[in-house]
């Protein structure tokens, strides 16, 4: 008898859990829980979340271990870029730069902090997209779905489909386009389904 | 399975910093280095609070917060019943360290400060735990992963 409940338990355990919305203010812009598998929360702890996920997003991008270290081979290639450009110019104008060919190589900037990117817990696993408009996308899955980056890219698409070119939405703004819904209701019942 | 340890920090129940062995990157900074690493701790610190608590309430109370990763490194966290908080900072394609955070605890921790008399309780104004014991075993265990 146990048992059984136990394995519609497990059953009723979706894969997508959850997406999450949040603008480059912090703001909560869209929620929606597709399965069981998290707390419900009321609406004014999910903003409460947003906006403390934000913070520590922009927490986590700062505490990089390697940043000095990337920093100083920065200013050494530079340091070397411009020595090897002011050499075969004779010290010619620097204003004139940008145009590369000349000189060494152009030095390789280090790549942007990202922040946080996933998150696993001991019964979800959050993975989090950041737009390079500094909006977020946050998807709850449960620990053993494979593949979120997929789904995530397929959600990010479909909110430029049917958010960003929807002519009434507001930046910014609560998402509330009927046929963005309706896009990613089907495509995570799809995801969920084919487990 | 060699894996690269950037850093490790042991927070009490009131958050003060009692251990930190720090190794990986060179630093440079205009700030000493004791001063960043103090500014660090209380990052992690925050960070790992915040989302120990929002992972609480989203997965209920017996949900545990294990790790995060970002493009650049990954954190592992570890917290015993009574509150003391282990986070470890890696490279970020390394596997879970979970069980390596466990045995800190059980094997450092437990044999060399919890069992020493002369140990205060509480280690108060993040001057970490000053036994030489317990980080002569931690230099060693956390070089011995690398």
């Amino acid at each position: 008898m146990r048992l059984e409940l136990e394995e519609e338990k497990t059953e009723k355990l979706k894969a997508v859990i959850a997406l999450l919305i949040i603008n480059k203010a912090g703001g909560l812009i869209y929620n929606r829980t597709f399965g069981e598998g998290l707390n419900q929360l009321n609406s004014n702890d999910y903003l409460v979340l947003a906006g403390t996920f934000h913070g520590v997003h922009a927490i986590t991008a700062r505490l990089n271990p390697l940043r000095e270290h990337q920093a100083a081979h920065y200013y050494a290639q530079q340091q070397q870029y411009q020595h090897s450009a002011s050499g075969s110019l004779g010290g010619a104008s620097s204003s004139g730069g940008g145009g590369g060919g000349q000189g060494g190589p152009l030095p390789s900037r280090p790549e942007p902090p990202s922040g946080l990117e996933v998150m696993e817990t001991e019964n979800f696993r959050l993975q989090c997209f950041n737009t390079q408009t500094g909006t977020k996308f946050l998807l709850f899955t449960d620990t053993m779905q494979a593949n979120v980056d997929v789904a995530m890219r397929k959600v990010y698409e479909l909110y430029a489909d049917y958010v960003m070119k929807n002519p009434f939405y507001q930046l910014e703004m609560p998402v509330r386009c009927d046929m963005f819904d309706r896009k990613l209701n089907s495509y995570i019942r799809e995801i969920n389904n084919s487990r | 399975m060699p894996v690269q340890v950037f850093s490790f920090y042991i927070f009490d129940r009131h958050s003060h910093n009692t251990g930190l062995s720090g190794g990986g990157g060179a630093y440079r900074d205009s700030r000493s280095a004791a001063t960043r690493a103090k500014d660090d701790a209380k990052l992690i610190f925050g960070t790992v609070f915040s989302l120990r608590n929002m992972v609480r309430k989203l997965g209920g109370d017996d949900d545990a917060f294990i790790s995060y990763r970002t493009a650049q490194y990954k954190l592992h966290y570890y917290e015993t019943p009574s509150s003391l908080r282990f986070a470890m900072l890696t490279e970020p394609g390394a596997l879970s360290m979970r069980n390596v955070l466990h045995q800190i605890y059980i094997n450092l921790w437990v044999e060399y400060v919890v069992k020493n008399p002369l140990s205060p309780v509480e280690h108060k104004n993040g001057d970490g735990v000053r036994n030489e014991m317990f980080e002569m075993g931690l230099d060693k265990f956390v070089r011995g992963l690398m």
